[in-house]
C-alpha cells in the first residue's frame, strides 16, 4: 500500500504519456472500423510514423515538421492499404499483415540510411513539456494532465472533437452508416468509397501521430522494433472502448495506468524479475479483453468487403 | 462453351500459381532500383547475394539452416489459417519452445540423446500449450486471436528474458548456458538434422491437410464454419486443434533452433521476427505447405544473402526486409487483381438473383492483356 | 392522364447475360403500377437500374417528358425517385429518426438539424397516417415499423415515384391492411407508386395497371380492371403451364419425429419458439406453412441438432427422447438435410464439387483408409461424376469450385449429397428459394421420389404454393407457435392463410 501512494505520482505521469500514443492510434481506428475497415496494419504505420517524426526533426531541429512528416508519411502507407481494400477487395487482415511487415522495414531501411555510421544522428530531442499554470499544481492529476507535451494535449482534445463529430454532424451520421450498412448508405446517395478513403487517410494520419508520439517525446531515439505491440493494443483498446471516443480514451488510460505501475515497479524494486513488471500491461490487455471486449460486436460491416456494380 | 470454360479454369490456376514468381521478381527489380539510387551495382548486389547464400555447399547449409525456423513458422501460419485460425502467435510460440527445451535440458541436467528427445518434446508440447491458450480465448469468450496471439508473443519474449537472465543464466551475462554438446541434433554436412525435420514436416502436413479427413475437415471449417457445423463436423474442437497444432510446430521450431544451431543458447533477440515471416511466408505460399517451404528457403537466401551484399557493395540488410515486404504486398495485391474480374461476376449473378451460370470472358481477358 | 416516367429501350447485360432486354415502361401520375414477373424475371435488376445502383447497358429515361441520366442513387433521389427494398436498407443501430435524415442534404451546415427534420418528418407522418417511433433504435422496432421508416426515407426526399419491392413478403395480413391504405392515401396525393410482387391476389386488389417482365423483356401492359388473375398468370410464366400436380398420401401412424412441446427463446416473436408439438408420420411430406420470420428457422435446427430446446422432447422413430441431439448425430441417424440457405450452410462454396459430394462422409470406408487417415481420391473423383451423371449437375468438371456454379445446380449438388443414401429423414427448408421454374420441379420432383420411396420429409417454406404442392399434410407457424394442422389433399386455403396471419 505504501508504495502505491508513494509511487502514485510516477504512475500517473506515466499513464498519460503512454496512454496518449495509443488514443491517437485508437482514434485513427476508430475512423477506419466506423468506415467497415478494420486495419491490424497499425503497428506497421506507428513504426514509420516514428522514424519520419524522428529523422525529419532530427534534421530540421524542428520537432513539429517531424510529426507533420509522420503524418504524412502515415498517409502514405496507409493509402496501399486504402488501395488494396477498397479497389482491390482483399481481405483486410492480410493487406493490414503485410503493411506490418512491410512498414517496419521501409523505416528501419530509413534509419539505417539515416543514422549508418554516423552515430551522432543517433539521439535527438524530446519535446518540451507545457504546463498549464495553476492547474498543473493540483496535487497527482495537476502534473499527469496539465503538464503534458502539446501533442499529448491534443490526443486527448481530440476526444470531444471525435465525439462531436459523430454525434453532431452529417457526415458523422453518414460516417456511421457505411460502417453499418454500406448498401443502404449508398443507396441514399452516401458516396461509400469516398469515406473509406477519408478514413483511410484520417487513420493513416492519426496512427503516424501516434508513431511520432513515441520518437518524439517519449523517448528521442528511434530503435527497429519501438512500437511495442502498441498499434495491436489500439485495436484491443477500440474494442475496449466500445467504439466510442470516450470510451476508447478511458480504455488508453486504463492500458496507461498498468504501463505505469509497470514503470513504477521496475524503479522500487530493480532487484525483482523486471521481466515480469514488463508483462503487465500484455497481460491487462488480455484481461481486458476477457471481461469487458468480447460481446459487443461493433459495427456491422466491419471487416466485409465492399463490392459495388461496375459501372 | 464446355471447353473454354475449362480452359478458364487452368489458366485462372496458372495465374495463381504465377502470381508470386511475378511478385517476387518485381520485388527484386524494385530492390535493384533503390540500390542504383544508393549509387550501387544492383547486379553486383545480387550477385554477391547468391554466392553469398548459394555458393559453395557449406553457405548453401547455413542458408538452410536459416531457412529453417522460418518453414516451422510458415507451417504454423499455413496450418492455422487453413483452419480460419489467424494465428500472428508463431513467435511467442517459438521462444516458448525454445524456453521448454532448455529448461528441460539445462533445469533437470540432461544430457545425450535422451536430452535431445526430451527437449524436442517439452518444445512441441509448450508450444501447443501457448497456441491452446489463444484457441480457448477466442472460443470461450469470442475474443480476437490476432489481438491475443500478439499480446502472448510480447509475454513469451519476457518470460524468455527471465530463463536467460534469471533461471539459466552463464555466469550472470543475459543469455543461458550452451546447451550440452551430446544433447545437441546431429549435424549432416553443413547443417543440422533439424532442416530435415523441417521438410519431412512440411511434406507430412501437406499430406495431412490435402490427403486425410482431419484435413479436409480443417480446410472446410476454414472456409465456411457455419456448413461445416451442419455436416456434423465439430467445429470448435477443430479451430481449437488447429490452434494447438499450429502453435506445437512453433514449439518444435524454436526447440530446433535452439538444438541445432549456434550458439545452442537463448539470448536476447531469439525468435525475434520469425513469427510475422510465416505470415508472410504462408500468405505468399497461398496456404500451399509445399510451397511455404520454398518460400521459406527463398527469404532464407534473401536473409544469408544480405549479409554479403551488404558486405561486398555497402548498402544496408534492411534492403532485404524491404524486398520481402514488398514481395508480400504486390503478391496480396497480384492475387486479388487475378480473381478480380470472378468477384465481379459473381457479385453481379447475385445482385440480380438469377440462376445463370456467370461467364465474364471479357473481362478476364482485360486483366491478362 | 399524365405521364411521370418513361423508360425506353433498356438493356442490362452481365457478361454475355441479359438480365433486362429492351423494356419500355411508362407511369402515370398517381396510378400504383404493379411489375408482374417469377423471381429471375429481372424486376429487382429494372429498378436498381432506375434508382441509379446499376447503369443500364443501354435505353434512356424520361421524367416528365424529359431525358433525364440516372447514374447514381443521389441522381434518382434528386429526380424524386425513392425505393423501398425488398431487404430493408436500414442501419439497425440507429435510431428511426437518423435513418430517415440519412445522407439528406437540405440543410447547407454540417451540422445536423435533426429538431427541424423532426418537425418536417412528423407532419408526413400524420399526412399519411405512417405511425413511427421515431427515437426507437431500428433493430428493435418490428418489421412494420421497419418498413414505415423506408417509406418515410422516400418520403422525406421528396419522392414522386415510389417503389415497393415485395414489401408485403414481410407481412402479416394485417399490416398488409395498413400498408395498402398507406399507399392509397400516397396516390391520392398525386404520388406514383410502382409495386413489385407476384402475389396474385394482392396484385388484383391494389394496382391500377400491371406491367408483366418474362426473363427480363416487358411482355404485356395491362390496366387491372380489363383483366384476370389466370391471364396474369399465363403472361407471367409464358406457355400455359400445366402444373404436375403430385399425389397426396394418406400416411401411416407410425411416428419417424415428434416434437413435444419444444420451446426455444420462446420471448423472441420473429425466431422463437413456443410450445410446438408435431409428429411426422412414416412415408409422409409434412409441410410447415407460415410467412417468413416465425420461427421457421428455428424449428429446423432444432430438428438437424444446430440447436437445443430450452425445454420439450424430440423423440425419433423409435419413440425414445433423443437428449443430445447433434448434427454428427442427425447424419449418423442416416438423416438428410436440405439447409435453409445453401451458399451459407449447404455448400463450402471455395471447395470442389466433388469435395462438396462427399462433404458428410470422408471418415467412410467408402472414401478413405484407416478412418480417414487416406482419402481415396479416385473413389471421390468417381463418385462425382456418378452423381453429377444422375443429377445434371451442370459444370465443366467435378473439381470446379462449387461457388463457381448457378445456384440451381448448387441445390442439385446439395440434393444429390443428401439423397444419394436414401434417408429415412429429410429436413427441407425453402428448398427452392430463388432458383428458375426448372430447377424448382426438378427439386420438387426428386423431394417426392423420397417420399415414395418411403421416407418422412419436413418441408418448411415460406412460398405458400410450394407448401400446398406436395404437403401430405401442412402445419402452420405464426409467431413460434403451431396454430393447426391441416389435411394436404384439398387444404382449407382461406383458413390456413387466416392462421398464417395469426387468427
Amino acid at each position: 500500500m505504501d508504495f502505491l501512494v508513494n509511487s502514485l505520482p510516477t504512475i500517473l505521469n506515466a499513464t498519460t504519456l503512454s496512454a496518449a500514443p495509443l488514443l491517437l492510434v485508437a482514434l485513427g481506428e476508430l475512423f477506419s472500423e466506423r468506415a467497415g475497415l478494420v486495419n491490424i496494419g497499425l503497428e506497421g504505420i506507428m513504426a514509420v510514423g516514428a522514424f519520419v517524426a524522428f529523422a525529419v526533426g532530427k534534421m530540421t531541429g524542428n520537432l513539429w515538421l517531424g510529426v507533420c512528416a509522420a503524418v504524412i508519411a502515415g498517409i502514405a502507407i496507409n493509402m496501399i492499404y486504402a488501395f488494396c481494400t477498397v479497389t482491390l477487395c482483399v481481405d483486410q487482415v492480410v493487406v493490414g499483415m503485410a503493411i506490418n511487415i512491410l512498414a517496419p522495414a521501409l523505416a528501419l531501411f530509413g534509419y539505417n540510411m539515416f543514422v549508418g555510421a554516423n552515430s551522432a544522428n543517433a539521439t535527438g530531442v524530446v519535446m518540451e513539456r507545457l504546463s498549464i499554470p495553476g492547474l498543473s499544481q493540483i496535487p497527482y492529476i495537476g502534473g499527469p494532465l496539465f503538464n503534458q507535451q502539446l501533442l499529448g494535449y491534443l490526443a486527448f482534445l481530440l476526444v470531444p472533437v471525435v465525439t462531436y463529430f459523430f454525434k453532431r454532424f452529417r457526415s458523422g451520421l453518414s460516417f456511421r452508416s457505411v460502417g453499418e450498412n454500406p448498401q443502404a448508405a449508398e443507396t441514399l446517395g452516401i458516396n461509400v468509397i469516398r469515406i473509406k478513403l477519408v478514413a483511410c487517410v484520417l487513420c493513416g494520419a492519426l496512427a503516424g501521430m501516434g508513431g511520432a508520439f513515441l520518437s518524439v517525446c517519449m523517448t528521442p531515439i528511434y530503435i527497429d522494433g519501438i512500437v511495442m505491440g502498441r498499434g495491436f493494443i489500439a485495436l484491443a483498446t477500440v474494442i475496449f472502448g466500445r467504439w466510442s471516443a470516450v470510451g476508447i480514451m478511458a480504455a488508453s488510460l486504463l492500458f496507461g495506468f498498468f504501463d505505469g505501475l509497470n514503470v513504477a515497479l521496475q524503479a522500487q524494486f530493480n532487484a525483482a524479475p523486471v521481466m515480469f513488471f514488463k508483462m503487465i500491461p500484455y497481460i491487462f490487455t488480455i484481461f481486458a479483453l476477457i471481461f469487458f471486449g468480447s460481446r459487443h460486436a461493433g459495427p456491422k460491416a466491419n471487416g466485409q468487403p465492399y463490392y459495388r456494380e461496375s459501372r | 462453351m464446355s471447353k473454354s470454360t475449362s480452359s478458364e479454369n487452368s489458366r485462372e490456376k496458372m495465374l495463381m500459381t504465377l502470381t508470386p514468381i511475378v511478385s517476387v521478381l518485381l520485388a527484386l527489380i524494385v530492390g535493384a532500383i533503390i540500390i542504383a539510387c544508393l549509387g550501387k551495382s544492383p547486379l553486383q548486389g545480387y550477385g554477391a547475394m547468391i554466392q553469398g547464400s548459394l555458393g559453395s555447399a557449406a553457405k548453401i547449409g547455413k542458408t538452410l539452416e536459416r531457412s529453417c525456423p522460418l518453414i516451422f513458422t510458415g507451417l504454423t501460419a499455413v496450418f492455422a489459417y487453413k483452419c480460419g485460425v489467424f494465428n500472428l502467435g508463431g513467435e511467442g510460440q517459438f521462444i516458448m519452445g525454445g524456453c521448454a527445451t532448455a529448461t528441460v535440458i539445462l533445469g533437470m541436467g540432461l544430457d545425450g540423446p535422451v536430452a535431445t528427445l526430451c527437449g524436442l518434446t517439452a518444445g512441441i508440447v509448450v508450444g501447443g500449450l501457448w497456441g491452446l491458450l489463444p484457441g480457448i480465448l477466442k472460443i470461450t469468450r469470442g475474443l480476437n486471436e490476432m489481438i491475443t496471439t500478439i499480446m502472448l508473443n510480447y509475454i513469451a519474449m519476457y518470460f524468455m528474458e527471465h530463463v536467460f537472465k534469471n533461471l539459466y543464466s552463464d555466469n550472470g551475462l543475459p543469455k543461458t548456458l550452451a546447451l550440452p554438446n551430446a544433447a545437441r541434433l546431429a549435424s549432416l554436412g553443413d547443417m543440422h538434422a533439424g532442416v530435415i525435420l523441417a521438410l519431412l514436416l512440411g511434406a507430412f502436413l501437406w499430406y495431412v491437410i490435402f490427403r486425410t479427413s482431419f484435413g479436409f475437415k480443417i480446410r472446410a471449417v476454414g472456409m465456411n464454419p457455419i456448413a461445416s457445423q451442419v455436416s456434423g463436423f465439430p467445429v470448435k474442437r477443430l479451430v481449437l486443434l488447429a490452434f494447438v497444432i499450429s502453435g506445437a510446430i512453433a514449439g518444435m521450431g524454436g526447440s530446433v533452433e535452439l538444438l541445432g544451431k549456434t550458439p545452442y543458447r537463448l539470448a536476447g533477440g531469439f525468435g525475434s521476427g520469425f513469427g510475422f515471416d510465416g505470415v508472410a511466408i504462408a500468405l505468399i505460399a497461398q496456404l500451399n505447405p509445399l510451397a511455404a517451404m520454398a518460400v521459406a528457403v527463398l527469404f532464407g537466401i534473401l536473409n544469408t544473402g544480405g549479409t554479403m551484399m551488404q558486405s561486398v557493395i555497402g548498402v544496408p540488410t534492411a534492403i532485404v526486409d524491404i524486398i520481402r515486404g514488398l514481395i508480400i504486398i504486390f503478391a496480396v495485391a497480384g492475387m486479388a487483381i487475378v480473381k478480380l474480374p470472378k468477384v465481379i461476376a459473381f457479385f453481379n449473378v447475385r445482385g440480380t438473383r438469377h440462376d445463370k451460370a456467370q461467364s465474364a470472358p471479357d473481362k478476364k481477358e482485360e486483366v491478362t492483356a | 392522364m399524365e405521364e411521370l416516367l418513361r423508360m425506353e429501350g433498356i438493356d442490362k447485360r452481365f457478361g454475355s447475360f441479359y438480365a433486362n432486354r429492351n423494356v419500355n415502361l411508362s407511369i402515370m401520375k398517381g396510378e400504383v403500377h404493379t411489375l408482374l414477373g417469377e423471381n429471375g424475371a429481372g424486376k429487382s435488376t429494372l429498378m436498381n437500374c432506375l434508382i441509379g445502383l446499376y447503369t443500364p447497358s443501354a435505353g434512356k429515361f424520361f421524367m416528365r417528358g424529359e431525358e433525364v441520366r440516372i447514374d447514381s442513387p443521389r441522381d434518382a433521389v434528386e429526380r424524386g425517385i425513392g425505393m423501398v427494398h425488398q431487404h430493408f436498407m436500414l442501419v439497425e443501430d440507429m435510431t428511426g429518426l437518423e435513418n430517415i435524415i440519412l445522407g439528406d442534404k437540405r440543410h447547407s451546415t454540417p451540422l445536423l438539424r435533426q429538431e427541424d427534420d423532426r418537425k418536417t418528418i412528423e407532419g408526413l407522418m400524420q399526412r399519411y397516417g405512417l405511425e413511427v417511433d421515431l427515437d426507437e433504435r431500428v433493430a428493435d422496432m418490428s418489421i412494420g415499423m421497419q418498413q414505415r421508416v423506408e417509406i418515410l426515407k422516400v418520403l422525406f426526399r421528396g419522392a414522386d415515384l415510389l417503389i415497393l419491392d415485395e414489401p408485403t413478403a414481410v407481412l402479416t395480413d394485417l399490416e398488409v391492411q395498413g400498408l395498402f391504405d398507406i399507399m392509397r392515401s400516397l396516390t391520392d396525393e398525386g404520388k406514383s407508386i410502382i409495386f413489385i410482387s407476384h402475389k396474385m391476389r394482392e396484385v388484383m386488389h391494389i394496382s391500377d395497371r400491371v406491367t408483366v417482365l418474362r426473363r427480363g423483356e416487358c411482355i404485356d401492359t395491362l390496366e387491372i380492371a380489363k383483366t384476370t388473375e389466370q391471364e396474369l398468370a399465363d403472361l407471367m410464366i409464358g406457355q400455359k403451364f400445366e402444373e404436375s400436380v403430385y399425389a397426396k398420401v394418406n400416411a401411416t401412424d407410425e411416428p419417424m419425429l415428434q416434437l413435444t412441446n419444444v420451446s426455444y427463446h420462446p420471448e423472441v416473436k420473429h425466431g422463437g419458439l413456443k410450445d410446438v408439438s408435431l409428429t411426422l408420420h412414416k412415408g409422409e411430406i409434412l409441410g410447415v406453412a407460415g410467412i417468413d420470420g416465425n420461427g421457421q428457422a428455428a424449428l429446423a435446427s432444432l430438428v438437424t441438432g444446430l440447436l437445443s430446446p430450452e425445454s420439450g422432447e424430440v423423440c425419433g422413430p423409435d419413440g425414445k427422447s433423443i437428449a443430445l441431439f447433434s448434427p454428427q448425430a442427425f447424419i449418423d441417424a442416416g438423416f438428410g438435410n436440405i439447409p435453409e440457405d445453401r451458399n451459407k450452410m449447404g455448400l463450402v462454396g471455395d471447395m470442389t464439387i466433388a469435395e462438396n459430394l462427399v462433404l458428410k462422409q470422408t471418415d467412410s470406408e467408402r472414401f478413405s483408409a484407416g478412418h480417414g487417415a487416406w482419402l481415396k481420391m479416385d473413389a471421390i473423383r468417381d463418385f462425382a461424376e456418378r452423381l453429377r451423371e444422375e443429377n445434371d449437375i451442370r459444370c465443366t468438371s467435378v473439381s470446379q469450385t462449387a461457388r463457381s456454379l448457378s445456384g440451381g445446380n448448387q441445390q442439385k449438388v446439395i440434393l444429390a449429397r443428401e439423397l444419394e443414401s436414401h434417408p429415412k429423414l429429410l429436413v427441407a427448408v425453402y428448398p427452392t428459394r430463388g432458383l428458375d421454374i426448372g430447377a424448382t420441379s426438378f427439386v420438387h420432383d426428386q423431394i417426392v421420389a423420397q417420399r415414395d420411396a418411403g421416407c418422412s420429409v419436413l418441408l418448411v417454406s415460406a412460398d405458400f404454393d410450394e407448401v400446398l404442392k406436395l404437403s401430405d399434410r401442412i402445419v402452420v407457424l405464426f409467431e413460434g407457435q403451431i396454430m393447426g394442422t391441416y389435411p394436404g389433399a384439398n387444404p382449407p386455403i382461406k383458413e390456413i392463410s387466416l392462421a398464417m396471419a395469426g387468427k
